[in-house]
C-alpha cells in the first residue's frame, strides 16, 4: 500500500476565483464531488484580511471543511519583506508576520506552511516555539528558478539541517523535473511577439538534457552570444529570461533531503489528450518517491492559466481533474506492482 | 501575464462630488495572484488619449470610504487589497471626461514577496462617455 496521498492547491482555480465564476463553496463543492481527498491554500488569495480574517470568515471556514470533509493539508504563505518601498523589514518584524500565520494555520486546522521560496533563514530559530506550541511545521518551497543552486535557499537549508528539528523543512515542486519547456508558455509568448528561432533555442537546450538556468549560469549569468544573436525585441527577452523558471534535474537530487521533504507541488501546465503532463513524467516522479517510501501528500499546483490566451477559454476545472485522474492511476500501478 | 487582470471592462465613468463632476473613475484587479496591503502598490499610472494624468491626482481605494494619495499609500499597511475585489482608481479633473469616446490606458505595478523586479500589467480600453 502506498502512503503517497493526493491532494489540490485552490491556486489552481485562480482564475475561477478572481472572475466570480466560482466562490469558495463552489470550489469546495466542486473538488469534494470530484472525490478529491485534501486541499491546499493561499490564504492570502482566498480569506479576506489574512493573517486576521473575520470571525465570519473563519466561522465560513469551518463549515466548508465540515460539509465537504476536505482535509486541509497546506497553507502557503508568503513573508512580505518588501511592505514599504524604502526599507527591507528588519528581523523581527519578519518573525512577527509569521508567527501570525503560524496562528492563523493552526486555526484553520492546517499543521504544514508553505513557506515562499527566498525567506530568510534567520526566521527559523525563533519560529520553533511557535511551531511547536501551535503544531504546525514550517517548509520552504523549491521552486525551479529559486532552487538549490541560489544561495538564499541553501543558507535556509543549512540552518534547518543545523536547528534539526521536526517542524522544519522542504516543499518541492516539480517544475524543476520539467523535460519540455511547458507549450503553453511558448505559445503566450509567440503571440506576443517572441520569435521562433528564440523558442527553438530554448526547446534545443532541453532536448539536449539541459535547461537555460543551467546554461545562462555556465555563462556567468548572462545568455550564450548565439542566443544574444536571436533576440530582437522585448518579446524575446521576456521568453528567454522567464525560461530559466523551469529546471532538467534528475530526481536523484532530491536523494539526499529525503528526510526533510514535508509536501509536493505537483506543478501543471498543461494536461495533453493523452492523459500525461506535457512537461514533466508523473509515473517516474511518483516511482521515485514510492522507492523512496515517501509518506505525505502530492499536491495538484495547475499554472497554466497564467498562459491562456486572451479570448480562449479558461479550462482550470478540467486540467486539474485530468491531473488527479493520472496521479490516481498512477499510484494505482505503484500498489499493484507491491502484490 | 497578469494583464489580463488589469482594467476591469465598463468600469471607467465620471464620479460627482457635492453635485459636480469631479473627476473619472475606473476599477482593476490585481497584477498578482494573491492579497497585498496597499503600500506594496509600487505605482499606478493613467493615460488618456495618449496623455499622463498628473500622478498627484489619482486616488485610491479599497472601500471606498478611505481614499489615498499615490504617496499616501506608501505607508498603508493594515488595508489589503484583496485577490479578486476591486481597488477602485480616481482621477481628480473637474468636468472629467468630456463626452464621447477616449481611449484610456492603465498601467498597475506591484511589489511580490519574491520576485526582486515589480510585476505591471497594462491595458488600455476605449471608453464611452455619455
Amino acid at each position: 500500500m502506498s502512503k503517497i496521498k493526493t491532494c489540490v492547491s485552490l491556486y489552481s482555480l485562480q482564475d475561477e476565483y478572481l472572475n466570480k465564476r466560482m466562490n469558495l463553496e463552489d470550489i469546495f463543492k466542486f473538488l469534494a464531488e470530484n472525490s478529491v481527498e485534501g486541499i491546499e491554500i493561499l490564504p492570502d488569495q482566498m480569506l479576506h484580511n489574512t493573517p486576521h480574517p473575520s470571525e465570519e470568515t473563519l466561522a465560513e471556514w469551518d463549515r466548508l471543511v465540515n460539509t465537504y470533509k476536505l482535509k486541509p493539508v497546506c497553507a502557503d504563505v508568503f513573508l512580505n519583506t518588501n511592505l514599504y518601498k524604502n526599507r527591507e523589514l528588519t528581523k523581527r518584524e519578519c518573525v512577527d508576520l509569521l508567527i501570525d500565520e503560524i496562528k492563523l494555520a493552526n486555526r484553520l486546522g492546517i499543521r504544514l506552511i508553505r513557506l515562499v521560496s527566498m525567506v530568510p533563514a534567520f526566521v527559523i530559530e525563533p519560529l520553533i516555539s511557535y511551531c511547536e506550541k501551535y503544531d504546525v511545521t514550517i517548509a520552504l518551497e523549491i521552486h525551479a528558478g529559486l532552487a538549490f543552486d541560489v544561495p538564499k535557499t541553501q543558507e535556509f537549508i543549512d540552518e534547518m539541517r543545523r536547528v534539526n528539528s521536526p517542524y522544519v523543512g522542504l516543499v518541492i515542486d516539480t517544475g524543476i523535473f520539467c523535460r519540455r519547456l511547458p507549450r503553453v508558455m511558448a505559445n503566450y509568448c509567440k503571440h506576443l511577439g517572441t520569435n521562433q528561432k528564440v523558442i527553438d533555442y530554448i526547446n534545443d537546450i532541453f532536448a539536449k538534457g539541459s535547461d537555460p538556468r543551467k546554461v545562462y549560469l555556465e555563462n556567468c549569468g548572462n545568455f550564450p552570444e548565439d542566443l544574444k544573436k536571436l533576440v530582437k525585441n522585448d518579446a524575446d527577452l521576456f521568453f528567454a529570461q522567464f525560461a530559466d523558471g523551469y529546471e532538467n534535474l534528475p530526481y536523484s537530487v532530491l536523494d539526499e533531503y529525503m528526510p526533510y521533504i514535508k509536501h509536493f507541488h505537483f506543478k501543471l501546465f498543461e494536461m495533453t489528450e493523452t492523459g500525461e503532463e506535457y512537461s514533466m513524467n508523473f509515473k517516474e516522479i511518483l516511482q521515485y518517491l514510492h522507492e523512496k517510501g515517501y509518506e505525505g501528500y502530492v499536491s495538484t499546483e495547475y499554472e497554466g492559466n497564467r498562459w491562456v490566451l486572451p479570448g480562449h477559454p479558461m479550462v482550470e476545472k478540467e486540467q486539474v481533474i485530468a491531473h488527479q485522474k493520472l496521479l490516481h492511476k498512477c499510484i494505482k500501478e505503484l500498489e499493484s506492482l507491491e502484490v | 501575464m497578469f494583464d489580463n487582470n488589469v482594467f476591469i471592462e465598463n468600469s471607467c465613468k465620471n464620479f460627482e462630488l457635492d453635485g459636480k463632476v469631479a473627476g473619472f473613475e475606473l476599477k482593476t484587479n490585481i497584477t498578482y495572484y494573491r492579497s497585498i496591503p496597499l503600500s506594496m502598490v509600487n505605482d499606478i499610472r493613467v493615460q488618456v488619449d495618449g496623455e499622463e494624468v498628473p500622478r498627484e491626482s489619482i486616488l485610491c481605494s479599497v472601500d471606498e470610504i478611505d481614499w489615498f494619495t499615490l504617496d499616501e499609500m506608501e505607508t498603508v499597511t493594515t488595508y489589503k487589497w484583496e485577490y479578486g475585489e476591486p481597488l477602485i482608481i480616481r482621477v481628480q479633473k473637474e468636468g472629467g471626461l468630456t463626452k464621447g469616446t477616449h481611449e484610456v490606458g492603465l498601467d498597475v505595478i506591484t511589489r511580490t514577496a519574491y520576485i526582486p523586479v515589480p510585476l505591471a500589467g497594462r491595458k488600455v480600453r476605449t471608453v464611452e462617455i455619455a
